[in-house]
């Protein structure tokens, strides 16, 4: 369990890591600002995949403590985590020699809910989706 | 021959003197800093512009007439720009500019001081700024630094987050017109 879970958070974060380069580059290309020099293309893989890797092991932890209940503890945290996490990016004050930071939350905030969005996306593949319940009989 | 002599010599001797007297003209050049800090922010003015007249041996017939644009601000932070441009702060719609007008530079101990007009969000107020000049060659710069009370031109609310005495640091290159 464990150990799918893990994998699955470094998967997740590597898609959530190309993703938000892909991103990077399309932004930059269309707006003309490149903020390279603030968030590395390099940093943005590594956090991508820490975020998979954080996120793997609170869902096993989760699930472990409580059982049925833990997966659906566990995506509200995850939303909620990964909502708050926006407010870093307008809140960060750049080197004053960057024309528009006013730009950069645009590129960053996305970023934020890659992990998330990979992590929801790669689950069923990993994780077999849970019986449906039949409501009407 | 010799009143035509005399005529050239006597238009030399007054060229000559209005050249010797004639206050230096500098162009502003680039790579200026206007810094500003204060507690909570800091930042600068990207668009500085004007005339500026100086003569370190007669510091008295020297004027400063400088803009800066309220629309350059730069915090590092896309939301604080816009909150500083916005209508509590500096009103950029309504006040686009701060400009100073010197009436009186002196020469002082330490190098020279400048008191004159200092026109910020509609309210001018005199204020003087102490400098120095250091010339190399056909250009020099302008040094200085000064605070205001950003209460005595009604910028923000008075407390808060930001402080009320903002420093602000001028470093202004210059090349002879």
């Amino acid at each position: 369990m464990f150990k799918r879970s893990l994998l699955l958070g470094v998967v997740s974060g590597i898609l959530a890591g190309l993703v938000s380069l892909a991103y990077q580059k399309v932004y930059a290309s269309s707006l003309g600002y490149d903020f390279s020099e603030i968030v590395k293309p390099y940093n943005i893989l590594a956090t991508c995949v820490f975020a998979g890797i954080a996120a793997a092991v609170g869902f096993w932890a989760l699930t472990s403590w409580l059982k049925g209940r833990g997966e659906i503890v566990f995506n509200f945290l995850l939303v909620i985590l990964t909502f708050a996490t926006i407010l870093g990016p307008f809140a960060m004050k750049l080197p004053l020699e960057i024309e528009a930071p006013e730009l950069f939350p645009g590129m960053v905030v996305p970023m934020h809910f890659f992990p998330a969005l990979a992590w929801f996306t790669l689950k069923p593949l990993f994780f077999k989706p849970p019986q449906q319940q039949k409501v009407f009989a | 021959m010799k009143k035509l002599f005399l005529s050239a010599a006597g238009l030399l001797s007054l060229a000559t003197v209005f050249a010797l007297t004639l206050p230096l003209n500098w162009e502003i050049a680039d790579k200026y800093s206007i810094s500003f800090s204060t507690n909570g922010v800091s930042g600068i003015f990207k668009t500085f512009s004007g005339g500026i007249v100086f003569d370190e041996k007669n510091p008295a017939a020297s004027k400063f007439d400088v803009t800066i644009d309220v629309n350059s601000i730069n915090t590092g932070n896309g939301m604080q720009n816009k909150h500083a441009k916005g209508n509590d702060w500096f009103d950029a719609a309504k006040h686009p500019s701060i400009r100073y007008v010197s009436k009186k530079i002196v020469k002082t101990a330490s190098g020279y001081q400048s008191t004159g007009d200092l026109t910020m969000h509609g309210i001018t107020k005199e204020t003087t700024i102490p400098f120095t000049f250091s010339q190399s060659g056909n250009g020099g710069t302008f040094s200085g630094s000064f605070q205001v009370n950003r209460n005595d031109f009604q910028i923000g609310k008075p407390g808060g987050s930001v402080g009320d005495v903002i420093k602000l640091s001028v470093n202004v290159p210059v090349i002879k017109k």
